[in-house]
């Protein structure tokens, strides 16, 4: 019980300080002081405080879906472990019923955007969908490449069986949680796929279609945000935990800063992509996740003879 | 059996046409009410006392045989019950609209082929092969026709129902000439006999033939150009029993198959390759056309494609793993197989359902004419969000049940390291599949249901009669027992599963049911949490300031309806992945780029299925060229004509002279 609400905590540690370390990396890299460190929960709390306003061309559907799109998140949460430790929930395959979940919060905010008849929230809706649906992919690969080595699927099974050390497991583990971090760039709107500092709606991705919301709305969008950020980063990180034997200690560190910092320094570095280039991003990830898990099972099978 | 079944035939015909105009529909609900009645008590009694035989007769062409039903007759016969008593009681409102429009006799023969399209698919999954198989399945298809032919005065309907005709002829070819091989070979035409053909002969060209003509039936890639024609054409009750029930016949048939292969482990295995790449291909084929689509009933037929592909996936799963020799890999794909097989029939009669009710109202199913319909059609709009998001596999509905069974049997296959490749091709298939599915559907809702209305017959559109919403609130039921409690639910499918694979699932359920349990509370607490978080929300805003404001235009101060985003604009970014898949049919013409002021353009695009063509075109042109050549004997001369008569006796002569005749 105790390891299941520090497993939770930490959690919430991560999903709080990925953004603040994002800003920070950013902020030094081009000789800013920066903002303070969890000034966008700050933002969140006084969005919290705010009234809203809502478009008469909207049904109850958008009212309802900031809920089904922070619910889905939290409960997707609760399934993550960091390294070793035991999550509030876990089953035979729960890692298929996390990405169901992601989806479900994603067909409910595209909905939401499409409610509002507005074009350029439609054009976000499109596009947030078909990155989903490609993405999807993906994710599902890297997952599998985790159940071929761990012989499991449950996260909590995968990520708390011992792995011997060997070069093999190291190279296919590394790659995944890289592939975890570019997942995780796409589903959360980063560069070089979204700007999430764009003041341009035509060229937004994740932020046109909540352009509509306001106060508690805007705010529960911006949780599941964080949320959603942590389920990724701690994957990654896990993923690096498995060879490296880490237990939680340095996992949450490694979550926290390996993710912030990597996706702060991509954010100063890079421009973001021309939107038509996005697909094949995606594509070249959903090709890199394939390559990983065919040379992790060609690997797999060495190991065996 | 067959006077029988000709006997309750005419009954159904007089009765029918007898009754008075508004009580047609009340004749016909209670015949598919007692059947459906009659249908669930054999299931019951099946699933808990074993196999009932019915009957049992000869036939002049393949001897003895039995109307039995069994524990897989049963899960099909309960599906049937379900939709069909839906569809009927469906019917009413929707047929009524057409009373002005086509004579009583009309709508007689339309409630008529209604009861012998429930009666003959009843008959198709409890006769044991043979004879009486094949004229209960012909009968399913004619019934069917003419029932898609409808609204006969309308071009395009008849052109797709007799496209309909043709395409399920040929499927018929194929199990007659199945059959007949089977009766060669074994003496007996009966399924049973399929795992004594299995032995002594080839097995897998017969496999092929029953394949293709099964295949023909459930709209199997490339043989399912006839759905997406179809259902546009035929009316929403119809649609949605042929689509949500009727094309599950073939999976029937080809489950049977399946069920004859006794441990042959090399042929289990072949097999359920074929079974699962024709899958792979089937499904992606048809979730990328379907959200290609602009057109609702067209959408949900490719949409129905995708579902077939999907079963098929997690059969041919189930084969390998069990060829494999993993008894939980082939029961998790079976049972998962199997359950979706029950799920798409519950959500796929909701949305044609739902689809009806449109149509009955404004009169179209082009997508780009709506939008925010959801003000206008509430009820409506409600049960098909919940059908939008049960056939996106979305958990806490039934459509994540039946997908996270047949992922974990590939998941299991590649962490227990059998067969890894086949389960990566299925995982990455379904995924995209899965991914899809949330943009076609996202699509069809948002465009129809959400946002501001395209054209002003959406403010004249007002809610269905309560009946109809009756009728799609009984699968909504379904749905939602399946959903939130599957460990239950699983039951009844995994003593089919037993029966079909002919190995204990006890393992496999002994590994299903914590998931399952654990996934219904999930399920559960999902629905609380957001509950929660609604409540608390509305309480904190009891406080604020809550304003109503115009929809953020960025800036722009005249936006109008036209500027909104299309169901084309929206799929627009996968129409560049899927080009190759597609033939567009433009009419009309695209505002060109050096026009600065554009004039008034007339442009419609539809996305055709490139099979269609290269099936269509070579058939048609050949079609021309024997036609031209027999247009040449026919020279209006009655001399001429003589001469042939007298040409075609003198070639029976001859050939009675050489002994061929």
């Amino acid at each position: 019980m105790l390891v299941r609400l520090l497993n939770t905590l930490l959690m919430i540690v991560v999903a709080l300080s990925i953004t603040g370390v994002i800003n920070r990396t950013r902020a030094l890299l081009a000789g800013r002081k920066g903002i303070r460190f969890f000034q966008h929960v700050y933002n969140v709390r006084l969005l919290l405080r705010k009234g809203a306003v809502y478009s008469p061309t909207t049904t109850v559907l958008f009212r309802i879906a900031p809920c089904v799109y922070l619910g889905a998140a939290i409960i997707a949460f609760l399934f993550i472990p960091i390294a070793d430790l035991e999550p509030v929930l876990s089953f035979h395959g729960d890692i298929i019923l996390v990405a169901y979940l992601l989806a479900l919060s994603r067909i409910a905010i595209v909905l939401a955007a499409l409610d509002t008849g507005s074009s350029f929230e439609g054009m976000g809706a499109a596009r947030e969908a078909l990155y989903g649906a490609l993405v999807e992919p993906a994710l599902m690969m890297g997952l599998a490449t985790f159940a071929l080595f761990c012989g499991y699927s449950s996260f909590a099974d995968i990520f708390s069986t011992a792995q011997e050390m060997n070069t093999n497991l190291t190279i296919v583990m590394l790659l995944l949680a890289y592939v975890f971090l570019i997942i995780m760039i796409i589903e959360s709107g980063r560069v070089p796929v979204d700007d999430p500092r764009t003041h341009l709606e035509l060229t937004m991705i994740h932020e046109v279609m909540c352009l509509d919301y306001s106060g508690i709305d805007l705010a529960m969008i911006n949780i599941a945000g964080w949320l959603k950020n942590a389920i990724w980063a701690v994957i990654a990180a896990n993923a690096v935990s498995v060879v490296m034997c880490f237990h939680w200690e340095f996992a949450t560190p490694l979550a926290i800063f390996g993710t912030g910092i990597t996706i702060g320094a991509i954010e100063s570095l890079r421009a973001r992509n021309k939107l038509s280039r996005n697909i094949t991003y995606i594509l070249t990830i959903v090709a890199m996740s394939a390559l990983v898990l065919l040379t992790g099972f060609l690997l797999y099978q060495n190991i065996d003879i | 059996m067959y006077f029988y079944t000709l006997l309750a035939a005419l009954l159904a015909v007089v009765l029918i046409f007898v009754a008075p105009l508004r009580a047609k529909v009340w004749v016909a609900a209670s015949l598919i009410g007692a059947s459906a009645i009659g249908a669930l008590y054999l299931v019951v009694a099946t699933l808990l006392g074993g196999e009932i035989t019915l009957a049992r007769f000869s036939t002049d062409f393949f001897g003895a045989e039995h109307i039995t039903v069994d524990a897989l007759s049963a899960l099909f016969l309960a599906i049937i019950a379900i939709a069909s008593v839906a569809t009927v009681v469906y019917s009413r409102g929707y047929v009524e609209g057409y009373f002005k429009r086509f004579s009583a006799a009309h709508i007689s023969l339309h409630y008529t082929s209604l009861v012998m399209l429930v009666v003959s698919m009843m008959l198709v999954v409890m006769s044991s092969g043979g004879f009486s198989f094949l004229f209960s399945w012909e009968l399913m298809t004619i019934a069917s026709f003419i029932l898609i032919l409808f609204e006969a005065d309308r071009q395009d309907v008849r052109r797709a129902a007799l496209n309909y005709l043709v395409m399920m002829h040929i499927g018929f070819m194929f199990l007659v000439a199945g059959f007949v091989l089977l009766y060669n070979v074994t003496g007996s035409a009966n399924f049973a006999a399929v795992e004594c053909y299995f032995k002594v002969a080839k097995p897998l060209p017969l496999f092929i033939i029953f394949f293709i003509g099964f295949g023909m039936k459930s709209g199997l890639f490339p043989m399912h150009i006839w759905l997406p024609e179809a259902h546009p054409a035929a009316p929403s009750h119809v649609s949605a029993i042929m689509s949500g029930v009727m094309i599950k016949t073939g999976i029937y048939g080809i489950l049977r198959l399946l069920q004859a292969i006794d441990h042959d482990t090399e042929l289990l295995y072949s097999i359920g390759l074929i079974v699962l790449l024709s899958g792979i291909i089937t499904g992606l084929w048809g979730v990328i056309l379907a959200a290609m689509q602009n057109d609702i009933k067209r959408l949900l037929a490719y949409s129905s494609i995708e579902n077939i592909g999907v079963i098929l996936i997690g059969l041919g799963i189930a084969a390998v793993g069990h060829a494999a020799g993993s008894n939980l890999i082939g029961m998790c794909g079976m049972c998962g197989a199997l359950l979706h097989v029950v799920n798409h029939s519950l959500f796929k009669t909701m949305l044609f359902f739902s689809a009806g009710n449109i149509y009955s109202r404004m009169h179209t199913t082009a997508m780009n004419q709506m939008g925010g319909l959801a003000k206008h059609m509430p009820v409506t709009a409600i049960l098909m969000l919940f059908a939008t998001l049960a056939i996106c596999a979305l958990p806490p509905l039934n459509g994540f049940v039946s997908e996270l069974l047949i992922y974990i049997g590939m998941f299991n296959g590649v962490s227990d390291g059998h067969e890894v490749l086949y389960s990566i091709g299925g995982i990455i298939a379904l995924s995209l599949i899965g991914g899809i599915v949330v943009l076609a559907f996202s699509k069809l809702y948002g465009v129809v249901f959400l946002g501001s209305p395209r054209s002003t017959h959406v403010a004249e559109s007002t809610e269905v009669d309560s009946q109809r919403i009756v009728a799609m609130a009984l699968p909504a039921v379904f749905i939602l027992i399946i959903g939130l409690l599957p460990q239950y639910a699983i039951r009844p499918i995994a003593l089919v599963a037993e029966a079909v694979t002919g190995n204990s699932s006890v393992v496999a359920i002994g590994s299903f049911i914590p998931t399952l349990t654990t996934l219904s509370y999930v399920g559960v607490m999902l629905i609380l949490v957001v509950a929660l978080l609604y409540v608390i929300k509305r309480r904190a805003q009891l406080k604020r300031k809550i304003e109503s404001g115009p929809t953020w235009g960025c800036g722009f101060t005249a936006p109008n309806i036209r500027m909104q985003y299309t169901g084309e604009s929206f799929s627009e970014g996968l129409e560049n992945i899927g080009r190759p898949l597609m033939k567009d049919m433009v009419d009309g013409r695209s505002v060109d780029k050096s026009e600065i002021f554009p004039s008034q353009h007339n442009y419609d695009v539809r996305h055709k299925d490139k099979v269609d063509s290269l099936l269509g075109q070579w058939w048609v042109q050949l079609m021309h060229r024997i036609n031209k050549f027999v247009m040449r004997l026919r020279t209006g001369r009655v001399n001429n004509y003589i001469t042939f008569a007298l040409a075609f006796l003198a070639v029976v002569l001859l050939l009675s002279v050489i002994g061929i005749l």
